[in-house]
């Protein structure tokens, strides 16, 4: 190797090292249109239509392409003005007056009208994909008023406690350009592709399933932005690639670090570690409809016999959940009593079940390729032993599992579930997994209690906060009384950051999918 | 008697046979490591130094040690042995290895067999299929079938078995083609001998070196193609310990934890060496023209 | 000369309907459930049905082929179910990067394969065959996403003097799709840095997936060069008093060669193919990666693509083979 080589080569690492910002590399790069921000993510972007797709990729291109009505900001996360410069909600909880800002423009440089808001609300409840389901039965698109061209009134089915923060999933689209393009699919065909949108960033150029370049807008109307020229999310499929393009600066952030390289990061040059609790719940379901989890005794004995320490170290960085709940969200009860290992108690529960010596098999699933999973079913097969039953593991793909929510005969005894907030609002985890309404569904494929349910249905209309928080303490009671979960652990957001990123912070809402507007690079 | 002896025309003697493959000192040295790895495939898993590891049991206070004299190859993400885990790992790799080539073959006789003995028109379509099957990438194929009947032992071996057939239905058919002209098998027609009968006592029996030889040759490359699925993520189910799911799951904690990754992988490079070293001194003794 | 080449590619016809329907019947009557992966977990019955109905995956399978197919005269490879996008436009993205792998690859191990299997027949039966030999075997039984992932821990991790995988970092603007390689399309256009930088993405995953075909070609070469050499007209040429390198180059080299070349052929399919796992430890964005996904997501169309074009070249491939093997020995007609 010549020296000559070597030295372009160090050249090269240490440019990338000290940033993109002020380098001018040798090679023809991003580098030289400013300041570009690179985000190491290992999920693609599906397709670019706000109302059609899913997925933390899919919100980042929402959060800084798109504007919705209000955004989510802080910890604990609270609505703050986006289109809508001011809101108001009626004594009754069910309707909303929202004031746009003035100052906001779409791309094409025309103004963003309650006509727009109007449309992309009828748009993307009746094309029903997406994050539809979050309003499903609560805003009907034809209660969708533009009062004048700065005003939209919203009336609502019913009240809904946490409307104000489901609005961050619904952006807003420009109805004229989506009218030109409307094909004969609302213009489906055409925004996987292209955009009509009013947010900080437009899509400069893509290359899919590897990078998306964002590029400030020369619209860009928002308030309070950083210095960045541009984004782009890198599509880097390992998690110990994204470590080591940070470690060497290549990446600005990475957004899907496991706790092992959140250690190997620990003191690393040049890296700031952001490791923050977030609402994102793990648990294991039980059957309690068909099988031997119907008997609560043996779902206590369960509760009771588990490790949880080691799931606990399994999982790295997380804490470990108390009750349904995630900690720290609203109504949260720190001090319920809920099970911890204890193994005289589990075999108490389990002499007072049918089978008191154990002695049969039950079946866990997990999805096929999710590690995390695969460690929490091995520690229950450890588990379980001390009670002498045998656990089978049956790794599955997501789909399949789905469909063996359909009936309880088909649920398996033991059922593993990450459920995120996608809005930062306990209804949100409440309603979607412990409601019976949502039986036949991943989310709570047999849990049934009319008391429960009468609790969360009360809760979600309930505009009063001391009065919701009381409804949910008690929802939480119930809920442990009636073990049908193992409560397993609340992972922490996994961030890895580059020094030179200033203006960041943390907000528990999908924060994986960053919002880069206030963000600058050193 | 009507029946001529059936290997008269390759029948050296089995004395020479195994003096000649002990000539052959890389042979040898095959067979030991062959010899050594059904060792640990039958024994594995009583062996392995902490056996409770490998029926799933966990330590997670006990995670990611490094290499020690009471841990040699470390230990994984959730405190179990990676040696135990990796001796254990051996049943699966040569069973799975073992009934990809066996069902292989089957197959492969079956249709090579019928598509020489019959001929014509059945002859044509059987080996186009076969051809067909050839040009489809293995691997491919065989993640695609596992994909879709899921994760376990039995669909993976079953999802591989499916690609791999077609090697040796063009092998058999050319031995049977080749046979069918034979002395003795004109011999046995003339005495009346039924098709059947012709085809299983006669012509088959010769095609045994053959296929013995691309079997124990194959072995190595079934074991590796096993070792693939699971490292995709398309392997068996937990908790049974298997070498690519286990290097897969390695590659994660790279650097860091290295050690996870060496004991997994470098079982797979053995068995596969001592197979393939096995296969290239029995293809020398059985099947001469078969040398390159 | 034409109408044989015309014959062969009149030939992928029926190889063209055959793989289809293979794996078509791999795609429809295997159990799993891809709509309602696609659809995703908050998907109701009717959106299930609608997608369904959308893919034409509520219809007869033979229907299903139909429209396949006839699609395909147009070369409309189907859609995935899973991004929505042309299979075609990505089949054509990720091709080059694949081919440009097992050309670097192939490229590897016939300039170092040959040559040594031309000097270990020379050498036979003392030592340094032995050895190679041994490590030939060796390379054969190497697997693959092992030696990739030693590579990588090597070189990426701890030396850091190779990037972990990847074609180019993304900071850096491909060169003009000429070839779609990018190394030679950054050489045509003159862009040194460009160049540089690619070959050290590309030396890895090249170097890991170039092993077994080097040992095969070694083996292959060696045991052909032994046979041409007990060869009448070698015997002649050494009798005439030929000298020793006109003899090696001319007569055993260009025999042994055309020999061997069925077995670069072969090999170059097989690769096409074998490149999946290298592709996933070195994120190389070929088709192997693009079939593994939709794999995994039991998303066929994709998959039906892939399997499609490796098959196709697994023929042309063949076929330029027998074309080569005619001009290095002309004693070969094409009937």
């Amino acid at each position: 190797m010549t020296s000559a080589f070597n030295l372009s080569r160090r050249t090269l690492l240490a440019l990338a090292g000290a940033g993109l910002a002020s380098a001018v590399l040798p090679v023809k790069s991003f580098a030289q249109s400013g300041r570009m921000l690179v985000i190491a993510s290992n999920q693609d972007i599906p397709n670019f239509d706000p109302h059609t797709s899913s997925g933390y990729s899919a919100a980042f291109l929402m959060r800084n392409v798109y504007d919705p009505l209000v955004r989510v900001a802080e910890n604990p996360p609270a609505p703050v003005p986006a289109l809508a410069e001011s809101w108001e909600m009626g004594a009754d909880g069910a309707s909303y007056v929202f004031k746009l800002n003035p100052a906001a423009v779409f791309h094409s440089g025309a103004p963003v009208t309650a006509e727009d808001v109007v449309y992309s609300f009828t748009r993307a409840m009746t094309l029903a994909k997406g994050n539809s389901w979050m309003l499903r039965g609560i805003v009907d698109p034809a209660k969708v008023m533009a009062t004048d061209a700065g005003t939209v009134t919203f009336t609502l089915e019913k009240p809904f406690a946490a409307f104000l923060a489901v609005l961050p999933w619904f952006p807003i689209v420009e109805k004229a350009v989506v009218e030109a393009n409307l094909g004969s699919d609302q213009g489906q065909t055409w925004l996987m592709t292209n955009t009509a949108a009013s947010g900080p960033f437009t899509v400069a150029r893509f290359q899919v399933g590897t990078m998306y370049y964002l590029a400030r807008s020369k619209t860009a109307w928002q308030a309070a932005g950083g210095n960045l020229d541009g984004i782009i999310w890198q599509i880097v499929r390992e998690t110990a690639s994204q470590r080591l393009m940070l470690q060497r600066g290549e990446a600005h952030v990475a957004v899907d670090l496991t706790s092992e390289d959140m250690d190997a990061l620990e003191g690393a040059a040049g890296v700031t570690r952001v490791i923050e609790p977030e609402y994102r719940t793990f648990s294991i379901k039980m059957n309690t409809a068909h099988g031997p989890l119907a008997d609560i005794n043996l779902r206590k004995a369960i509760a009771y016999a588990t490790n949880y320490q080691a799931i606990l170290d399994a999982a790295g960085y997380a804490d470990l959940m108390v009750g349904p709940l995630p900690n720290g969200i609203m109504g949260h009860d720190p001090n319920l009593d809920v099970p911890r290992m204890d193994l005289d108690k589990a075999k108490e529960f389990l002499a007072k079940s049918a089978t008191p010596e154990g002695g049969f098999t039950l079946k866990m699933v997990h999805v096929s390729g999710l590690e995390q999973q695969r460690r929490w079913a091995l520690i229950m097969l450890d588990s379980l032993k001390a009670l002498n039953i045998t656990l089978e593991i049956q790794p599955m793909n997501w789909p399949d599992m789905v469909a063996a929510c359909a009936s309880p005969e088909t649920f398996p005894d033991l059922f593993p579930v990450y459920q995120t907030a996608n809005y930062g609002d306990p209804d949100n985890i409440a309603y979607a997994a412990y409601h019976s309404s949502r039986n036949g569904g991943w989310q709570n494929a047999v849990y049934k209690n009319p008391e429960v349910d009468a609790l969360i249905e009360e809760a979600r209309s309930e505009i009063d906060p001391a009065k919701r928080a009381a409804l949910y303490e008690a929802f939480q009671k119930a809920v442990v009384a009636d073990s049908p979960d193992i409560f397993g652990v609340l992972e922490r957001r996994k961030l890895g950051m580059r020094d030179a990123v200033s203006g960041y912070a943390f907000c528990p809402v999908a924060s994986n999918a960053v919002e880069c507007w206030p963000l600058s690079l050193a | 008697m009507t029946d001529v002896p059936v290997s008269a025309p390759r029948n050296e003697g089995l004395a020479r046979m195994l003096y000649r493959f002990r000539q052959s000192r890389l042979s040898m040295i095959g067979a030991v490591m062959v010899a050594l790895v059904l060792l640990f495939a039958v024994f594995g898993p009583v062996l392995a130094p902490y056996p409770e590891h490998v029926a799933g049991g966990v330590d997670t206070a006990a995670r990611f040690q490094p290499p020690s004299p009471a841990h040699p190859f470390g230990t994984n993400e959730l405190g179990q042995d990676v040696l135990s885990l990796t001796m254990a790992g051996t049943t699966v790799s040569v069973l799975a290895g073992f009934g990809v080539v066996l069902i292989g073959a089957v197959i492969g006789t079956v249709v090579g067999a019928v598509a020489g003995y019959v001929g014509g028109w059945t002859d044509e379509v059987l080996m186009r299929f076969t051809d067909l099957t050839l040009t489809i990438p293995g691997l491919i194929l065989a993640m695609a079938i596992a994909a879709a009947l899921g994760p376990g032992f039995q669909n993976m071996v079953l999802a591989i078995s499916l690609s791999w057939w077609p090697g040796y239905a063009r092998l058999v058919r050319g031995e049977v083609l080749a046979a069918r002209e034979e002395v003795y098998v004109t011999a046995a027609r003339a005495t009346g001998a039924g098709p059947g009968r012709i085809l299983f006592r006669h012509v088959l029996p010769n095609c045994v070196s053959p296929i013995i030889v691309k079997m124990s040759l194959d072995m190595g490359f079934a074991i590796l193609t096993v070792a693939g699925l699971g490292f995709i993520g398309i392997g068996v189910r937990p908790p049974t310990p298997e070498w690519g799911t286990l290097l897969s799951n390695a590659r994660s904690y790279m650097p860091d934890y290295w050690w996870t990754a060496m004991a997994p992988g470098a079982a797979m490079f053995v068995a596969v060496f001592g197979f393939n070293l096995l296969g290239d001194g029995l293809r020398d003794i059985l099947d001469p023209k078969g040398r390159r | 000369m034409i109408r044989f080449i015309l014959r062969r590619l009149l030939l992928l016809i029926p190889v063209i309907i055959g793989l289809t329907m293979i794996m078509f019947a791999i795609a429809r009557l295997l159990p799993g459930d891809p709509v309602g992966l696609a659809a995703g977990p908050n998907a109701t019955a009717a959106e299930r049905a609608a997608l369904a109905t959308e893919f034409g995956l509520d219809r007869p399978v033979w229907e299903q082929y139909a429209t396949y197919v006839g699609g395909l005269a147009h070369g409309d490879f189907g859609t995935s179910l899973l991004t929505r996008r042309p299979v075609g436009a990505d089949l054509a993205a990720y091709l080059p990067a694949t081919l440009e792998l097992v050309f670097a690859a192939m490229f590897i191990a016939v300039a170092l394969g040959i040559p040594l299997g031309l000097l270990t027949a020379l050498w036979r039966n003392r030592w340094p065959d032995y050895v190679s030999q041994v490590l030939a075997i060796g390379a054969i039984s190497m697997p693959r996403f092992f030696l990739g992932l030693l590579l990588q821990l090597c070189f990426a991790m701890w030396l850091m003097w190779l990037p972990l995988g990847g074609r180019l970092p993304i900071i850096v603007f491909p060169p003009q799709p000429i070839t779609g390689f990018i190394t030679l399309d950054a050489l045509l256009t003159g862009d040194w840095q460009v160049f540089t930088t690619a070959l050290r993405h590309l030396i890895m995953p090249a170097v890991a997936l170039s092993l077994s075909p080097l040992a095969t070609i070694m083996r292959m070469m060696r045991a052909s060069t032994i046979e041409v050499m007990g060869q009448d007209y070698v015997m002649t040429a050494r009798a005439l008093g030929l000298p020793r390198h006109k003899i090696l180059g001319r007569v055993i080299a260009r025999n042994a060669v055309s020999a061997t070349l069925t077995v670069i052929g072969l090999y170059f399919g097989w690769l096409l193919g074998g490149t999946v796992l290298v592709e996933t430890v070195f994120d190389w964005p070929g088709l192997g990666l693009y079939a593994t996904k939709a794999i995994l997501s039991q998303d066929m169309m994709p998959v039906i693509g892939v399997a499609l074009v490796i098959g196709l070249i697994f023929v042309l491939a063949n076929l330029v083979i027998d074309l080569a093997y005619g001009l290095i020995n002309p004693k070969v007609r094409y009937a």
